[in-house]
């Protein structure tokens, strides 16, 4: 139970340790390790692509293996590389902000990352098995019930799966914002990662029920007979789309807004100042999730809505460039007239400011829906999502690496090549993707892959695949960093940085596994830049040293999620060959087990559901003596290496 | 923690905490009754076959009065402590209500608004 | 601290005993986060329901209005309905830590859901064998998914509830078994919720 310290454990042990983990830290490991390994391999669909279009009719890949490599690469990006990473730096963070000793339902945290992860494998076993999903990120209906095999299968299970985890963990932030910040942390007093994270999750609650609905009605229309999109029995194919989007924008907010919350964090350290204009971030941040949800037509501007639906999404899609613009003014204030420390991290948080107008502004001009009959379908549009995606979010999974590290491992990454990283995926990013938008206005539609030559898209394709293979450089230069970082593990003190201002970097490098020997009092915002200023930086407690209350490891997460893992295979093979099945799969020779996989599956999961129901689990208490022991070794830990 | 320092209440305390869940039961049971009558209503509204316009809005009607008393009464959220339940729910259903009217509106294309 | 205490006397059990530790406050909100999640859920196949129905291939196929019977739809609504009554009470018991009354209300809950889940099978039989299924037509394939992820609901809890009444029958009360009853009460609450808008959107405004 209590972590083995000091001591060098086996690998079987420490395996055992992160398969039965539900400490916030570990998990956030998980979550850094899988998120990092699949953003690597839609890194790699990514040049895929580029190298495809880098000159006009090339064969490099196959028509329909081009639509596999764009459909695996928007949807790992989106589901399996960015959400991970940013519940990485959520797990790592969140609760040492708010000063909490962990998420407020470790066992759900622990099953949201399994589930995740076997989501992930699933969607990826296509590779393997029969081919991959080719209806794009976005699987339109019309598209994906005629798409033959069992590609689009792999896709609803497994985003079913992976679904299922990340509805779990936006649940669980909630609640931990919302019920466990230690006395004085008043809502108006939180970080702003915090309060991103709180309302991204709240998105996420939002969200993904609709999802999860719209998966179902893929999943009962391919693999057990029903008519929902099937137009010759009265279906609509259109609802998917609705469906879809009316989680699809939410998901977008779900991504950027945490990653606005690192960038205040990063501002305002870097620059030595306050956040300006604190209340207000905080209500743009609400008020962008909320407007997040009443804006999904936009992406169905062609579709034949009316002018009067077109007119509602194009009013309410341009209100939102309100609130972001007030962001985009208060970090520039931060800035104005701070201290400025040219750090990793903050070049990306500087270069992050125009990437991303630039996104915001083609944004805009795409809300304008007659203007949207032009930019639709286009190359505009790649550019557009990629400016706003690459250039927020990424920019921001990058800064918080650098930023977060130490609090993650305990080292630094060198600033050198980190700085070298930076420059070449600015450059890259920039290079690949500004020329879209004019291949966009040239005619360029996207989806297609390749085009004849003399059509004026040579050069430019050519750049911008040269632009990606700089970004890739950057990735490689960035993995040669934590791989030299991790073997010379030279570990660092408190407050690396040292101009941290919230409470995560009051804690000492690695946190003790109950986070917070005594539970912090917390006097106001940016609690520990006021304690620098008023007092020795030393946080009050607001209590004396008591016994801690912890939770019990469990390996029941990893079991309910393999049971859906097996059972996603007996559904996915459910309809092969039957006579009421989709054309797609009507001639596939028929899988006589897959019934029975499916029910021994959900046997896994429910029973293992059951069990977790049916047993005690009080957790345990680390007691007075052992705190006050590690608080001893602590202080003569740091007096040494002072 | 999940300990608790289980405070000792006086016999006073105690015969306090009980007649006031008496009464709140009391108040439970009308409002069980509100929602059997409320239903009858709808159903007989229906079984009468009225006016069709003038029957929807008031079967609709009826059918919000009755969860309101249900998330109210029944799921205590008219009790303290229940602000992010409230915030949450009403949320929740101001989007249920968008996403309804959304797809009775806008779904069949040939005739769009 | 101690360990977790079983059947104390009336005068130690706290006045909300599922929100005495911070377990039972997590699950409390946390739950509660869960049910504006269900919220939307319900709010998509409701919507996906009304986009498709009375969607049918061709004329022989039925539609809404000669399918339903109000009188199958009042008898349901009436057994969830009371039952949802019951759960109160046995919160209602639970909070006063009388722990027998509370075990007894809530095998009646069952037993109402019970009761109400057995019409619904019926319905569907009934349905199966005049031709409206689920692979039949648009309106057959959203009318089941919508009133069988209300009916799956149903399932969860009753076996979740059947679980809390065995599991504590040798425990009984305390601060750790009053939060899951009170959370599964939440639960069978909300499955109520839901089938007022059912018995309102599908039933009574589909067979007009």
């Amino acid at each position: 139970m209590a972590q083995v310290k000091g001591k060098k454990a086996g690998f079987g042990a420490v395996l055992w340790d992160y398969l039965t983990t539900v400490d916030h830290k570990k998990i956030a490991i998980l979550y850094l390790i899988a998120g990092g390994f699949f953003f690597a391999l839609g890194g790699i669909e990514a040049m895929l692509i580029r190298a495809q279009l880098a000159i006009p009719n090339n064969d490099f890949l196959s028509a329909g293996l081009f639509n596999e490599v764009i459909t695996m690469h928007g949807t790992t990006m989106i589901f399996l590389a960015a959400m991970p990473l940013l519940f990485a730096f959520m797990n790592a963070v969140v609760p040492l902000q708010i000063g909490a000793r962990d998420v407020a339902f470790p066992f759900l945290n622990s099953l949201g990352v399994w589930l995740f992860i076997f989501g992930g494998i699933f969607l990826n076993l296509s590779w393997f098995l029969g081919g991959a999903p080719d209806a794009g990120w976005t699987s339109y209906a019309s598209l994906s019930i005629a798409s033959p095999g069992h590609g689009i299968d792999f896709y609803a299970v497994g985003l079913q799966i992976a679904g299922a985890g990340t509805l779990i963990s936006g649940i669980n932030f909630a609640t931990t914002i919302i019920t466990m910040r230690a006395p004085g942390m008043t809502y108006m007093r939180m970080p702003l990662f915090t309060w991103t994270t709180l309302v991204a999750a709240i998105l996420i609650v939002f969200a993904f029920p609709p999802l999860t609905i719209g998966v179902f009605l893929m999943i009962f229309d391919r693999m057990f007979g029903s008519n929902f999109f099937i137009v010759e029995a009265g279906g609509n194919t259109i609802i998917w789309e609705h469906l879809f989007w009316i989680f699809g924008h939410p998901e977008v907010y779900i991504l950027i807004l945490p990653a606005f919350g690192m960038f205040s964090e990063i501002f305002s350290v870097f620059s030595r100042k306050r956040l300006f204009g604190y209340s207000a971030m905080v209500f743009a941040t609400v008020l962008i999730g909320f407007f997040g949800f009443m804006v999904w037509a936009h992406h169905m501007f062609t579709v034949g809505l009316g002018p009067t639906a077109n007119a509602i999404f194009a009013l309410a899609t341009m209100a939102i460039a309100v609130p972001t613009g007030i962001k985009i003014f208060n970090w520039i204030a931060t800035i104005w007239g701070g201290s400025i420390e040219f750090t990793t991290p903050m070049l990306y948080a500087l270069a992050f400011i125009p990437s991303f107008v630039m996104g915001g502004v083609t944004g805009i001009m795409q809300a304008a829906a007659p203007a949207d009959y032009q930019y639709h379908d286009s190359y505009f549009i790649v550019a557009h999502f990629h400016y706003v995606i690459v250039g927020g979010v990424v920019f921001a999974l990058l800064a918080g690496l650098h930023f977060y590290w130490p609090i993650m491992t305990g080292t630094m990454l060198s600033e050198k090549l980190g700085k070298l990283e930076m420059v070449i995926f600015f450059i890259g990013f920039h290079c690949t993707f500004l020329i879209q938008h004019w291949l966009g206005l040239w005619g360029m539609p996207r989806r297609v892959f390749t085009y004849l030559d003399g059509q004026g898209y040579n050069a430019a394709n050519m750049i911008s695949s040269i632009g990606a293979a700089l970004m890739a450089v950057a990735v490689i230069i960035l993995l040669i960093n934590i791989i030299k970082t991790l073997v010379k593990n030279e570990k660092v003190g408190r407050d690396p940085w040292g101009d941290g201002r919230t409470l995560e970097w009051s804690l000492p490098i690695p946190a003790p596994y109950y986070n917070f020997a005594q539970t912090p009092l917390i006097r106001g915002i940016d609690v520990l830049a006021l304690e620098k200023e008023e007092g020795d930086g030393t946080i009050p407690s607001a209590g004396p040293v008591e016994p801690i209350h912890m939770p019990n490891n469990s390996f029941i997460p990893f079991m309910i999620s393999l049971g859906l893992f097996i059972a996603g295979f007996g559904a996915l093979y459910f309809a092969s060959g039957k006579p009421w099945a989709i054309d797609a799969v009507a001639d596939l020779p028929v899988r006589p087990w897959a019934l029975y996989v499916l029910i021994a599956g959900l046997a896994i999961t429910f029973i293992s559901m059951g069990v977790r129901s049916w047993k005690d689990d009080l957790g345990y208490y680390i007691t007075k003596e052992e705190l006050e022991a590690d608080l001893r070794e602590l202080e003569a830990r740091e007096r040494g290496a002072n | 923690m999940a300990h608790h320092e289980p405070e000792q209440l006086t016999e006073t305390q105690l015969k306090y905490l009980r007649t006031e869940r008496t009464k709140e039961m009391r108040i439970q049971m009308i409002s069980f009754g509100l929602m059997i009558f409320l239903t009858f209503i709808a159903f007989a509204l229906v079984a009468l076959e009225l006016d069709k316009n003038f029957i929807v809005p008031i079967v609709i009607g009826l059918a919000f009065i009755q969860v309101a008393l249900q998330f109210y009464y029944f799921m205590h959220m008219k009790d303290k402590g229940h602000d992010f339940a409230k915030l949450l729910i009403l949320t929740g259903l101001y989007f249920a209500i968008a996403f309804v009217v959304c797809f009775i509106m806008i779904v069949w294309i040939g005739n769009p608004i | 601290m101690a360990e977790m205490r079983y059947n104390v006397p009336n005068d130690q059990w706290p006045v909300h005993p599922e929100k005495a530790t911070l377990e039972g406050r997590n699950k409390f909100v946390g739950f509660w986060t869960f049910l504006a999640g269900e919220t939307v859920l319900f709010a998509s196949l409701f919507a996906t329901y009304l986009a498709l129905k009375d969607q049918v291939p061709s004329q022989d196929h039925l539609v809404a209005a000669e399918l339903y019977h109000l009188e199958l739809a009042f008898v349901m609504t009436m057994f969830l309905l009371t039952s949802s009554l019951t759960s109160v009470f046995a919160v209602y018991h639970m909070r006063n830590n009388n722990f027998g009354k509370m075990q007894l209300w809530l095998g009646i809950t069952v037993l109402l859901g019970a009761g109400f889940l057995a019409l619904e099978i019926y319905e569907f039989v009934e349905y199966v064998s005049i031709g409206h299924t689920f692979r039949s037509s648009a309106f057959g394939s959203a009318f089941y998914f919508l009133i069988g992820t209300h009916g799956f609901h149903v399932i969860v809890g009753l076996i979740w509830i059947t679980l809390l009444i065995i599991r504590n029958a040798n425990r009984g009360l305390s601060v750790y078994t009053a939060a899951k009853v009170n959370t599964a009460s939440l639960y069978w609450h909300f499955i109520d919720v839901v089938w007022v808008f059912i018995f309102t959107i599908v039933y009574l405004l589909g067979v007009l």
